[in-house]
């Protein structure tokens, strides 16, 4: 479905990304774990068209996404759940999912799409005329997840959801992400978080210093080993 | 040399400290678009000394200096704790304060059977010391310059200093910077206060060289552009704000023949500039460059021994 | 007290045009994130257009009104072109800077064309003032206060009832957000300006209309009211910039009744300058928007 190229992302002449190669499979969920500093939100960013790549490329089921606005994006299928959530803070979790489908025309099909929202997030119905800068952090990540999906995207991008929630929250949030897979959504996630993600992917990247540097099912890879090279990187001596 | 390069060389020499002086708090991170009021304040009070007090040029000079940086101090620590938009609003809303108080402001003194001094929006008159003192206008262009270049020095040292370092850190993210032990609010407000001290000397300067002042030439015009002049020579050197300086008096004496359009071509000029060169000329990117490059040039042994790599 | 109603009255209507100035000053400001120095030097470009237009074929007010605010619509996008659009995101300054710079030469340009140091407006209406008990309120007033109602109204519709104004607000609240949900955020800021400046033109308008004249001083005039009205209500709200041109207004003509005119304007700074110490805020204490820095990092 998602397919990535030998991209490269620069910042200035600073490579962030050195020819990064994946695969996301239609259906399935497809995970990247890696340090920090590995380029992980830099993918993600770039993916999404917020950062314009060197080189390489990007392809949603064969139409090339590189050096599309990233409005132009959005419209071929891609919702990222930025890092950090970044909810509209001023604007209420109500218009928060509206603007989620603001390139949508079909009026009634989005006030259905937004019953199923309060349905599948019941603490997101309870204070739909909230201000979302005001909700939890947990709250503010199924916000933003929500948000995403009233575009109705092919494939669902997530940058570290887990980031900064607690342990409840992030085990919700995970079996939030199984759910939206078993109804038939790709999602692409990057995670810090190697345990929750493991237990949820059907497969499995690690990036390290910009390169792929793994790639396989969980359980090929020993899982202390995964969330070691995750956390800090490879040993020097691998 | 005739006396028009003279008199151009002077103006620009006078300028140079009000863009140095902003040049300073844009270092530290912060706007000012009111750096014409303690230039103001400087002007004022250096003339006061001498033409009504009777004090000595270099006494009168650092009276100027002392008062635009304490009031520089004065109004920076209530306003340094606001962040940048507010910061530089409120550095807007002071300046055009202390010129509409100039231009209430009446002392006048009787000097010589004459009363002198201040006089509202009429302005201040008769800032005559240099021509009583038999100072030429090369003399006091040799003047301008000796302070110019002591004030250069005194940034290039800075700039190679642990304070000037805490400037710069601050200038890219004061948290940081307060997270590594920079004392932050402290040393803004130096940098407030130096800032001010330095408009001041130029002010001072300014006052005698002109022997007239008046509250409408220290307007919000004069408060932009001192900033403009370091935007436009670049942010990486003390340097740069003087290249501004010479950039803007040296273009616009050029274009002479075309002054009604000099503002709209100038005007253009540095909207295009600042497209491809948001910090100037002389920007960070190029200044650590020349740096390098200098550096490396001093120690030809190595190159010619690594040979071909 | 009839003098301090009559002036809070007068003060009321004068201020309702700073509500405007400062409503289109604000727009830009909560999209950009940065200061427009050249917006009231393209109303006054409008301005002078709209003043050619009357002079030039003796049009009527409602085609000054129109080439007013298409001449600041005109010079808004111009600015917002060479000014801001080019700028990477860390380049405030530059921006900043770059504003004042086409100031300059907006202002020049307008002068160039226009060299007298004034010029005729159409009047907004005529007759005697009305009187409401012992009270006189000017009709062009009245009609100054009815417009600016009418502009902020419709501004506020626009912004909470339209998709335009949820593409504005989702970009005043997160720029990168705004990108991520399909806005194509480009447009929307040129559009943003364009209206901006729409609202300065109807504001230099109804201001001008009043004065019957034009002077080239009105750019720099109309930009400073603008900020402050801005900066005392509120930042990055239109309620806030009502209050802020009412307090404006209401100061200024007290201050005015009182101290005369050079006072007056010393009374606005400082009533900024505290606000800004004690309130930074605004009257409203709007939570500051993300604000602007000289170091590379921040918007």
């Amino acid at each position: 479905m998602l397919d990535v190229s030998d991209l490269v992302t620069a910042y200035g002449k600073i490579e962030a990304l050195k020819g990064v190669t994946l695969h996301a499979e239609g259906g399935r969920i497809t995970c990247l774990l890696g340090p920090n500093g590995a380029g992980k939100t830099t993918l993600m960013m770039s993916i999404a068209g917020i950062l314009q790549p060197l080189r390489g490329s990007v392809r949603l089921a064969g139409t090339e996404l590189r050096g599309l606005t990233p409005a132009r994006i959005v419209a071929q299928g891609v919702a990222l759940v930025p890092e950090n959530r970044l909810v509209f803070p001023q604007m209420s979790v109500r218009e928060n999912l509206l603007a989620g489908a603001y390139q949508r025309n079909d009026k009634a099909e989005i006030s259905a799409d937004m019953e199923r929202m309060y349905a599948r997030f019941p603490r997101l119905r309870e204070r739909r005329e909230q201000l979302a800068g005001t909700l939890s952090g947990g709250e503010q990540q199924m916000l933003a997840v929500a948000r995403a999906l009233m575009s109705r995207p092919r494939v669902l991008l997530m940058d570290e959801p887990s980031l900064g929630l607690a342990p409840l929250v992030v085990a919700e949030i995970f079996r939030i992400v199984s759910e939206l897979n078993r109804d038939g959504t790709t999602i692409f996630l990057v995670e810090q978080n190697a345990h929750m993600a493991l237990q949820v992917a059907h497969h499995f990247y690690l990036m390290e210093q910009g390169r792929v540097t793994f790639s396989g099912a969980p359980g090929q890879l020993a899982e202390d080993e995964v969330i070691q090279r995750a956390y800090l990187g490879a040993r020097p001596a691998d | 040399m005739d006396d028009y390069l003279i008199g151009v060389l002077s103006n620009i020499g006078v300028i140079s400290f009000i863009a140095l002086s902003a040049f300073l708090l844009l270092l530290t991170g912060e706007i000012s678009f009111g750096q014409q009021a303690f230039f103001a304040i400087g002007a004022y009070a250096a003339g006061i000394a001498t033409a009504l007090w009777g004090w000595p040029l270099s006494a009168a000079l650092c009276w100027g200096a002392a008062t635009a940086g304490a009031a520089a101090v004065l109004v920076g620590l209530p306003t340094l704790r606001l962040s940048g938009l507010y910061f530089s609003v409120a550095t807007l809303a002071f300046a055009e304060m202390v010129r509409l108080i100039f231009e209430q402001f009446r002392y006048q003194v009787v000097v010589d059977g004459e009363p002198v001094g201040p006089n509202g929006t009429d302005g201040f008159r008769g800032i005559r010391y240099i021509f009583e003192n038999d100072v030429g206008p090369l003399q006091y262009l040799g003047l301008i310059y000796a302070l110019l270049a002591a004030a250069f020095a005194a940034f290039m040292l800075l700039e190679r200093s642990r304070l000037g370092v805490a400037f710069r850190m601050i200038g890219e993210d004061a948290v940081l910077a307060g997270l590594h032990g920079v004392a932050v609010a402290r040393l803004k407000v130096l940098a407030a206060g130096l800032a001010g001290a330095l408009a001041g000397i130029g002010g001072g300067l300014y006052a005698h060289l002109t022997t007239y002042v008046e509250p409408r030439i220290f307007d919000i015009m004069l408060g932009v552009h001192s900033l403009a002049y370091g935007l436009i020579g670049g942010l990486g050197t003390a340097l740069g704000p003087l290249l501004g300086v010479l950039i803007d008096i040296g273009l616009l004496e050029s274009i002479r023949p075309l002054s009604g359009y000099r503002m709209i071509i100038f005007g253009g000029l540095v909207a295009a500039l600042l497209i491809v060169r948001p910090r100037g000329l002389l920007d960070e990117r190029v200044v650590h460059y020349v740096r390098r490059a200098w550096r490396s040039r001093r120690r030809p042994q190595r190159l010619l021994s690594s040979g071909k790599d | 007290m009839i003098d301090f109603v009559q002036n809070t009255i007068d003060g009321v209507m004068i201020g309702s045009s700073y509500a405007l100035l400062a409503l289109g000053f604000t727009m830009i400001l909560g999209v950009m994130r940065r200061l427009n120095l050249s917006y009231g030097p393209s109303i006054m470009i409008g301005a002078y257009l709209g003043t050619v237009v009357y002079l030039q074929l003796c049009a009527s007010p409602i085609m000054v009104v129109a080439a007013t605010v298409a001449g600041a619509v005109l010079a808004g996008v111009y600015v917002e072109r060479l000014c801001f659009a080019p700028m990477a995101p860390g380049a405030a300054i530059a921006s900043m800077v770059s504003s004042f710079a086409i100031w300059m030469q907006l202002e020049q340009a307008a002068i160039l064309v226009l060299p007298r140091h004034t010029y005729p407006f159409p009047p907004l209406a005529t007759g005697a003032p009305l009187a409401f008990g012992p009270f006189l309120v000017r009709t062009d007033h009245l009609i100054m206060l009815t417009c600016a109602l009418a502009v902020s109204t419709g501004i506020q519709l626009l912004l909470y009832r339209s998709r335009f104004g949820l593409a504005l607000r989702a970009i005043i609240n997160n720029p990168v957000a705004a990108h991520l949900i399909g806005i194509n955020v480009r447009t929307a800021i040129i559009w943003a300006f364009a209206l901006a400046s729409a609202v300065g033109g109807i504001a230099g308008y109804l201001v001008l209309a009043t004065d019957q004249q034009v002077t080239p001083m009105f750019g720099m005039w109309a930009t400073f009211k603008g900020l402050i009205a801005m900066m005392i209500g509120g930042l990055g709200s239109i309620p806030g910039a009502i209050v802020g041109g009412l307090v404006l207004g209401i100061v200024e003509a007290h201050s005015q009744w009182y101290f005369g005119p050079q006072v007056r304007d010393l009374v606005a700074y400082g009533l900024l300058f505290a606000c800004l110490v004690l309130r930074p805020g605004g009257l409203l204490g709007e939570a500051p928007l993300r604000e602007l820095s000289a170091g590379r990092r921040g918007a």
